[in-house]
């Protein structure tokens, strides 16, 4: 792009054609205040803040949506500008009930922070108190029409970053509000509680309940990190007052990894469950008290040290470090036996991509970021906005965005299916069937050249006969074209899938999946939605490798003796507490009292990934480390410590 | 040099900026040969004699507030408004978005410690007015220092220009709205 020159100020700066006045400014450090303007999204010229003098233009123009052209005289700093600028404040202030002394911004708001650098003191007109409310239906999120000054930050974070474009302005003129879906409350509206909306916000408006009135940004310490929940690894930045986490934003979310979610965001800001602060041991009486770790290491070593039919079983919610000692633990107790909770759900995935390609393994999936160049998208037997809200944001914002297509295989609504180009509802259980179809229809609607390179692929598909599929799924066979037409057409297409495949735990459907996938571009582009933090770490430690599952040992009586580490992990705790009840010893390490540590023999307490140092391996293999948010207790040792210890304790 | 008179009153708020001044410490030993209160909450003098400066605390909610405002402004060469309250309405005005019956009813009868609640009406208490007005919307004000309570630093700001025979405009980094 053209290099052009304009003079800012009395000085010349340089710029390229395409920029507007604004970006000029501020990469070259000219101060212009802005409100509306938000680094990473389109901008609307709302608020009038950033308006500037430029020569020869008969008004004062925004910054923010002028286009800089070679040899401008701009101005940024001028009585008159300083003076409109003032008017803006004044009136944005008496337009709606901004009083500082009871909002939950004072002091961090942006709206406020202007009107100290105009030395607003007073208003001259009067202020128009109009009645507005305060949405506070959503658990999490609170919108207060008071203090909005309709600046759409929020508005356009949760369309173009989000996705789900939830918000938006309702209304008309003096009336106008930001509103959720056709005006509903927010907690009931299809929201998908990202928390974008409050991070953006300039003023008091949108903000995170749990949050509020905890402390100010600019008295808590921000801490970057990443987030270990699921394992896409998104960056983050926790806000930290009194050794408590008060916010989670994200650095930029308009980054790749930088956009947050509904449990990122809030997840590590609830206690989930008592915490386990000391080791427990069971005294005669069969209860679980709290004991010294050298009490605990020596009944581990007693009761594990020598005995056979010893078997670990790892959360992959846990850091690479802890799983490396856990591994290393185990070999030490000579076990075999040695799984991961979703350690089926990773060897489906494995033996898939062995039958489709023996020679690659996880690395063959795809990026997330490809989903986002995708142009097209088959999302089967996977719920991301659920499992991982990221991966879901990214589809709908390729489909807004950049107009992927769609395709869902699911029998079930979900937030999808209405911008899905074709929704195809298989009943449950006949999901390859409708693989198979969807492969041969794009056969058919393929190039015969292209089709001709594919062959090797082609194969699985070429003898279904498409009109028995669909009278075998009760579907309209024209919907089956349509998405053959789509994927045939398509370049690069990603397919995503997740636990609606995997529980199946049927390898040939993946690699099915996988040959489907050959057919949607000039590579596969697969991303499996695999279920914990550290899943693809656990994998590549081989800590999910074993031929069997542990739940078929448990199940058969094969084990003795059961190691578990847990950390903070909770769910279906039930289920797990139930398939352990035959082990004659069991230790649980785990953050957090559940009904698998109730069944232990001994308890060895975890730290949270917010209070540790660690490295995560995401879904698509990328390496992040998380960085302690708070301190711990300091008698709760690091997970991969503890495991050491009791690996050193045995030789004893 | 003659002391300059002050007047300082204290409407519909909490007198936090009031004590806000009392904060200035030891500046006030300084004033104190400077200035000369007249009527304030300080002084418990009820009636006004002509000031150089008025200093008005509070919001204007009722009709008694108004009267008093009107009456410094009548007696005082240069007014100032201190805090929030004053100058935009403050946490008072957290009112203007309801129906001043609904308030009062409310705050007499609706609330649970209340037995046989009443709304008074004896001809010695002042009525409410309809809303609760910054005290530029009532009289001319010349100059603000605002905060809810404003810094004692902007309080001896304020006072040092104003002796310095110049009107005071609160430079940013002493500014506060809350």
């Amino acid at each position: 792009m053209s290099e052009i020159t304009l003079t800012i100020n009395g000085k010349q700066v340089k710029g390229k054609q395409g920029d507007t006045v604004l970006d000029i400014c501020q990469a070259n450090g000219i101060d212009v205040p802005t409100l509306c303007h938000f680094k990473g999204l389109t901008d609307v010229g709302a608020c009038r803040l950033c308006l500037v003098e430029i020569e020869k233009e008969r008004n004062l123009v925004p910054s923010c949506t002028y286009p800089a052209r070679d040899g401008q005289v701009v101005s940024t700093s001028t009585p008159r500008l300083e003076k409109y600028r003032r008017l803006v404040l004044e009136l944005l202030f008496t337009e709606r009930n901004h009083l500082c002394a009871y909002c939950v911004a004072t002091g961090d708001c942006e709206l406020q922070s202007l009107a100290y650098k105009y030395q607003m003191d007073n208003t001259r007109y009067q202020y128009s108190w109009p009645t507005q409310t305060t949405d506070s239906s959503h658990p999490n999120i609170v919108l207060d029409h008071n203090r909005c000054i309709l600046c759409g930050r929020c508005i356009r974070i949760c369309d173009e970053i989000t996705g789900a474009h939830a918000l938006d302005f309702g209304k008309r003129g003096w009336k106008t509000n930001v509103c959720a879906d056709i005006n509903q409350p927010l907690g009931e509206s299809s929201c998908i509680s990202c928390g974008g909306c409050f991070q953006v916000c300039p003023t008091g408006a949108i903000f995170s309940k749990i949050s509020a009135y905890r402390g100010r940004p600019s008295e808590c310490t921000s801490v970057e990190s990443t987030c270990a929940i699921c394992g896409i690894g998104c960056d983050i930045n926790g806000l930290v007052k009194n050794n408590r986490v008060v916010r989670i934003d994200s650095p930029d979310m308009t980054k790749p990894r930088g956009l947050l979610c509904e449990i990122g965001r809030f997840e590590p800001l609830y206690e989930a469950a008592d915490r386990i602060t000391t080791p427990l041991k069971r005294n005669n009486k069969g209860q679980l008290v709290s004991c010294s770790y050298e009490e605990a290491l020596d009944a581990i070593s007693k009761k594990l040290g020598a005995s056979d039919g010893i078997a670990g079983l790892a959360s992959a919610k846990a850091s690479n470090e802890a799983l490396k000692a856990f591994a290393d633990l185990m070999d030490k107790f000579g076990s075999k036996m040695v799984d991961t909770i979703d350690g089926d759900d990773c060897r489906t995935v494995t033996q898939g991509i062995a039958k489709f390609d023996s020679k690659s393994g996880l690395g063959i999936e795809a990026k997330l970021e490809d989903i986002l160049s995708a142009d097209s998208i088959v999302v089967i037997g996977a719920h991301p906005t659920k499992t991982h809200p990221v991966i879901g944001s990214y589809i709908m914002r390729a489909a807004s965005k950049n107009k992927a297509q769609l395709v869902v295989i699911d029998p079930l609504r979900n937030p999808f299916t209405f911008r899905a180009s074709v929704w195809l509802k298989p009943p449950e259980g006949k999901k390859e069937i409708v693989v198979n179809a969807l492969g041969k229809s794009i056969l058919d609607k393929m190039p015969a050249k292209s089709a001709a390179d594919k062959t090797k692929y082609a194969a699985a598909f070429k003898d279904i006969d498409i009109k028995k599929a669909s009278k075998d799924l009760g579907m309209d066979i024209h919907d089956i074209v349509k998405a053959g037409e789509i994927l045939a057409g398509s370049k690069t297409g990603v397919i995503i899938y997740g636990s609606g495949i995997l529980q199946y735990k049927d390898a040939a459907l993946v690699a099915t999946i996988l040959n489907l996938a050959a057919l949607t571009g000039e590579k596969p582009r697969v991303i499996s939605l695999k279920r914990y933090g550290n899943s693809r770490g656990a994998w590549d430690l081989g800590l999910a490798g074993a031929k069997s599952s542990l739940s078929a040992d448990l199940a058969k009586g094969k084990v003795k003796g059961l190691y578990m580490l847990l950390v903070d992990d909770l769910a279906d705790s039930q289920t797990l507490a139930d398939s352990i009840k035959g082990v004659q010893f069991v230790v649980v390490q785990a953050s957090y009292r559940s009904p698998v540590t109730e069944k232990a023999d001994v308890v060895l307490p975890s730290l949270l990934w917010t209070e540790s140092k660690g490295s995560y391996t995401s879904i698509d293999g990328i390496s992040k480390k998380t960085v302690p948010l708070v301190k711990a207790k300091p008698e709760i040792k690091t997970d991969a410590d503890t495991l050491k210890e009791v690996a050193g304790h045995l030789k004893k | 040099m003659a002391k300059v008179k002050v007047a300082t009153i204290w409407l519909e708020s909490c007198a936090g900026c009031h004590m806000s001044f009392l904060d200035v410490d030891e500046f006030i030993i300084d004033l104190s040969k400077l200035i000369e209160f007249r009527r304030s909450p300080i002084t418990d003098i009820k009636d006004f004699t002509p000031v150089d400066v008025g200093i008005v605390e509070g919001s204007v909610g009722n009709e008694e507030e108004k009267e008093v405002l009107e009456e410094l402004r009548h007696n005082c060469k240069i007014l100032m408004a201190l805090g929030d309250c004053a100058c935009f309405g403050g946490v008072c005005a957290m009112r203007n978005t309801l129906d001043k019956e609904d308030v009062l009813k409310r705050a007499y009868i609706d609330t649970p410690s209340t037995y046989k609640g009443k709304i008074p009406v004896a001809p010695g208490v002042p009525s409410l007015l309809d809303k609760v007005y910054p005290a530029n919307q009532i009289v001319k004000v010349d100059c603000y220092v605002p905060g809810c309570p404003p810094e004692p630093e902007a309080i001896k700001y304020g006072l040092t220009e104003l002796l310095a025979g110049r009107i005071p405009v609160v430079p940013s980094n002493i500014m506060r709205f809350d």
